[in-house]
């Protein structure tokens, strides 16, 4: 479970986050939807505990980000935009190692891991191949395999389709999908509406670093006339945005 | 915290020797260029030591070629075997730029009446200052004079019975007490500020790669949202970085190693062999434990200036400077000797780790010297890790964009 409370960011005199509150339930997958610069990353870095908020506080699995940050990082796995910041220089086996040993993984644990996401992954004919050899989509799944390598509780995913292919793009939602139905809370940023009914079983509209609706998307439409997402989302942001 | 820090600076060794540009600036270019310079180097200087000392070829003008001039070349010949008379010159400028003499020589008409009658002669010496192998040769010529006339002197004092010995009431009776050779100097001049730089700069690719290349990559952000603190993450670049600034430093002394199996004139520029060292073991642990501190310094800061820096350009930017920095106090120091090293040389980052070294290939025993440098040695460690530490903190230096 993750749980914003009044979770605020400024740099210098701009508020990037402002007191967001809500909560993620375990099992769910939830959408932070917002246009560029609405504040959707700075909130994933403060749960990821690589920012440090201004004011209020997060709690991920029982653990909360200020206090308690290495404790946090140890329940989440992260991704950060379409790229899938491997090391190049390394095989996939040796990225996916390294995360696994840096979580406090013991070396039989990685192993094991590693052979059954390689088999999920279909990773196996690349597995000890360098990831700067590899297609955009082959060095995807290697970064999933390594976000989920000690078995997170939560996913973070901040725009994880971001330039991508169809079938790329299909496999990481089938991946999300995936992580649901094992009880893991998948917490995503998207700018794609189409992926954000596709997959999200509640939502959360941000602009300027406020939360502006939230809900599933149904109750959200319910509310405002049963616009379609994307009107819905033009409306409550494009508003504000002309005000 | 430790189980964490070996993890980052194993994977940071690994991931590094891998890449085939830093491996090759850091370790294999010292190895193969070191030693082709020193010899180049080297070889030249000798080469301009010979041309000075050795085959003075000498001819007469035109003008002045009498027998009794010719004679007199020969005998200066006879008395110096590095005196090679040529034939009369027309044109000293061009026989002397197209290398057929060094010195042309112009001597008074009848010169040899004069000497024979120990009266003053005009010897006329014509030389290309320009020239080193010209301009150089003059002093040696000189030298060849000065005893003729020494010779002359003592004969005519002799006819006149008088001792020569009035010649020279003051005797120099010289002793050398330096503790290290002259053919170390060059050596003392060029070890130190080569440990110096190399300690300081390579360190520098591996510096760019390891925060601002991982940046620029992309790979910097997952790697801080795992389980381990910044401050072993960061400790476990700092190694890094160290491990790769003293491999430079290895790579390049086994390339002057090299240098010296090849050619052993080569580290003393043709003034004979190096050696005669004699320091203290205890002085040279503390000199090369500075040397270790000063190397921590500067990843240190390398560390701190690839955290500041956005991208793998901006940092190469920035540590092209200081580069610069390192350069100044190492230069300043060059031309100084052991014992000119004064007490405020002993603290200066850069000099005190020269100084040190300096002290060791003079064979001079100075422990508060060392002392003080390795205690400023520490400071400058302290403070360049806490400034890398509280970068490696700050968000807005390590999300900067």
């Amino acid at each position: 479970m993750i749980e914003l409370k009044n979770l605020s960011k400024k740099f210098g005199n701009i508020t990037a986050v402002d007191s967001l509150s809500f909560t993620v339930e375990k099992g769910e997958i939830f959408g932070l939807i917002g246009e560029n610069g609405a504040g959707k990353t700075t909130t994933l870095r403060m749960l990821a505990t690589m920012l440090a908020p201004t004011s209020g506080t997060a709690v991920l699995s029982g653990h909360d980000i200020v206090k308690e940050p290495e404790k946090v990082r140890g329940k989440v796995g992260i991704l950060f935009g379409g790229e899938s910041g491997l090391y190049d220089r390394l095989t996939v086996a040796e990225n996916i190692r390294y995360f696994g040993e840096l979580n406090d993984m013991s070396i039989d644990e990685i192993d094991r891991r590693t052979k059954m996401l390689a088999d999920i992954f279909d990773m196996n004919d690349f597995l000890n191949k360098r990831a700067g050899k590899l297609s955009k989509g082959m060095r995807q799944k290697a970064a999933f395999a390594r976000a989920i390598i000690h078995d997170p509780d939560i996913l973070l995913l901040d725009e994880p389709t971001s330039g991508l292919d169809v079938s790329a793009i299909r496999e990481v939602q089938n991946f999300i999908l995936e992580q649901k139905k094992q009880g893991k809370t998948v917490l995503f940023s998207s700018h794609t509406m189409s992926e954000i009914e596709k997959l999200c079983d509640r939502i959360a509209i941000i602009h300027k670093g406020k939360l502006v609706a939230l809900g599933t998307i149904d109750e959200i439409r319910q509310s405002n006339e049963n616009l379609s997402l994307e009107e819905l989302f033009v409306r409550l942001v494009g508003d504000k945005h002309d005000a | 915290m430790l189980k964490h820090i070996w993890i980052v600076f194993k994977k940071e060794l690994k991931d590094i020797l891998r890449d085939r540009k830093t491996l090759f600036s850091s370790i294999v270019i010292p190895v193969l260029i070191i030693p082709v310079l020193m010899l180049i180097v080297g070889g030249s200087t000798q080469k301009m030591t010979q041309e000075m000392y050795e085959d003075i070829t000498v001819a007469l003008t035109k003008n002045s070629d009498t027998e009794s001039a010719r004679n007199f070349l020969n005998n200066l010949a006879a008395m110096d075997e590095n005196i090679i008379v040529a034939d009369p010159v027309d044109d000293p400028w061009q026989a002397i730029n197209e290398k057929k003499v060094k010195l042309v020589i112009e001597l008074e008409d009848g010169f040899e009446e004069k000497l024979k009658n120990y009266e003053p002669v005009k010897l006329k010496l014509i030389y290309d200052n320009s020239l080193t192998r010209s301009g150089g040769a003059v002093g040696t010529f000189e030298a060849i004079i000065d005893r003729l006339n020494t010779a002359l002197a003592v004969e005519r004092l002799n006819d006149l019975g008088i001792s020569p010995d009035i010649l020279s009431f003051v005797r120099v009776e010289r002793q050398n007490i330096a503790r290290t050779k002259d053919s170390n100097q060059f050596l003392m001049m060029m070890l130190p500020l080569f440990i110096a730089i190399l300690v300081a700069v390579g360190g520098i690719p591996a510096a760019t790669d390891l925060v601002a290349g991982e940046k620029e990559r992309m790979t910097l952000e997952p790697l801080l949202t795992t389980r381990p603190s910044r401050m072993s993450i960061l400790v476990g670049k700092y190694l890094t970085i160290n491990v790769f600034s003293f491999a430079s430093v290895i790579s390049t002394l086994t390339g002057m190693v090299i240098a010296y199996a090849v050619n052993p004139a080569t580290l003393s520029l043709g003034r004979g062999n190096i050696g005669g060292f004699s320091a203290e073991p205890a002085a040279l642990i503390l000199s090369l434990f500075i040397t270790l501190l000063m190397g921590m310094s500067f990843s240190g800061i390398q560390l701190a200036i690839s955290t500041y820096a956005r991208s793998f350009k901006e940092c190469q930017t920035y540590l092209s400077l200081l580069v610069f920095a390192v350069m100044i106090p190492a230069y300043s120091t060059m031309f100084t000797m052991p014992n000119d090293i004064q007490p405020y040389m002993f603290v200066i980052p850069v000099m005190n780790t020269i100084s040190a070294f300096k002290l060791i290939l003079g064979g001079i025993t100075n422990y508060t010297g060392l002392a003080m440098a390795t205690v400023s040695s520490v400071v400058y460690v302290i403070i360049s890790l806490y400034l890398a530490a509280w970068m490696f903190r700050k968000e807005q230096f390590m999300f900067r964009s």
